[in-house]
């Protein structure tokens, strides 16, 4: 059966070479959903049964590292695997974002297969 | 000229990754104050242990080509996707500058990118800056990418 992935980041272009990089490397995705930042995503989850998150870091309204922190307070969504797409990726903000639950990052630019290396174990 | 590798790396990675466009590098040069028109600029600012700002230029027609490319679907005037599209691109262009400039990602902070488009307008220089600019061709058509840096520290 196929997942349902969230794909968060203010910028609709990016939403739409994530879904884009997503069908390519092949994972079995029934349903994309998409959010604008954080606050959005949560919502989001609160409505929906997601099975993973891919998120960027810098965004207006509730940004990445925010938008970890707060799920991480809320049961129902906390286990939810959320990795970090974004140019953000400098050890100390990926750690930062990992001691809030991320389980991992991919930096932009990036491939279909690296987004595949980086999700597949998470399925 | 300094950081010219790093801006020609950057941004054929970024072509090749992301639109699967393939970039030709001209010759470095100096920036140039000239007023840019029927343009699209993306310009995003460094702050930190260095002040810079990182901008990618591109004429309009290059910009809906660009986008139409990146999105996958046909772009035909330079409209908010075409604007987000080159904020995009100015924004991952200063993840891969901000990662030359300091590795470790904590001394420089990158801004939210802006997008400047119009008929004819300039952008003013850095105040003390080293500048660069960098040439590209794209399918015949030429974009610029230029860098202004001013350390600090």
């Amino acid at each position: 059966m196929g997942k349902t992935v969230l794909i968060v980041d203010d910028s609709n272009t990016m939403r739409k070479i994530v879904s884009r990089a997503l069908r390519q490397a092949g994972i079995d995705f029934d349903q994309i959903l998409e959010a604008g930042d954080g606050q959005e995503a949560l919502a989001v989850l609160a409505d929906n049964k997601v099975d993973v998150v891919l998120s960027d870091i810098n965004m207006p309204n509730m940004n990445g590292l925010e938008f970890l922190k707060a799920k991480a307070e809320d049961p129902a969504i906390k286990d939810i695997p959320v990795v970090m797409i974004s140019t953000e990726t400098g050890a100390d903000i990926i750690n930062e974002a990992k001691s809030y639950g991320a389980k991992g990052a991919v930096k932009k630019p990036f491939t279909p297969e690296l987004i595949n290396d980086t999700l597949g174990p998470l399925l | 000229m300094e950081y010219a590798q790093q801006i020609i790396a950057a941004t054929e990675e970024i072509f090749s990754s992301m639109i699967m466009l393939d970039v030709v590098a001209g010759e470095p040069c100096k920036r140039s104050n000239e007023t840019l028109k029927s343009s699209v600029s993306g310009i995003i600012g460094l702050t930190g242990s260095s002040k810079a700002l990182l901008g990618i230029h591109l004429p309009n027609s290059l910009a809906i080509s660009v986008t139409t490319a990146f999105l996958g679907m046909t772009v035909e005037e330079v409209d908010e996707d075409v604007r987000d599209a080159i904020g995009e691109l100015a924004n991952m262009l200063g993840g891969s500058l901000k990662t030359a400039l300091d590795p470790s990602g904590s001394n420089i902070q990158l801004s939210m990118p802006s997008v400047i488009y119009g008929e004819e307008y300039a952008i003013d220089s850095l105040a003390n800056a080293i500048t660069v600019a960098v040439p590209f061709d794209l399918d015949g058509k030429t974009f610029m990418v230029e860098l202004q840096l001013r350390k600090d520290s």
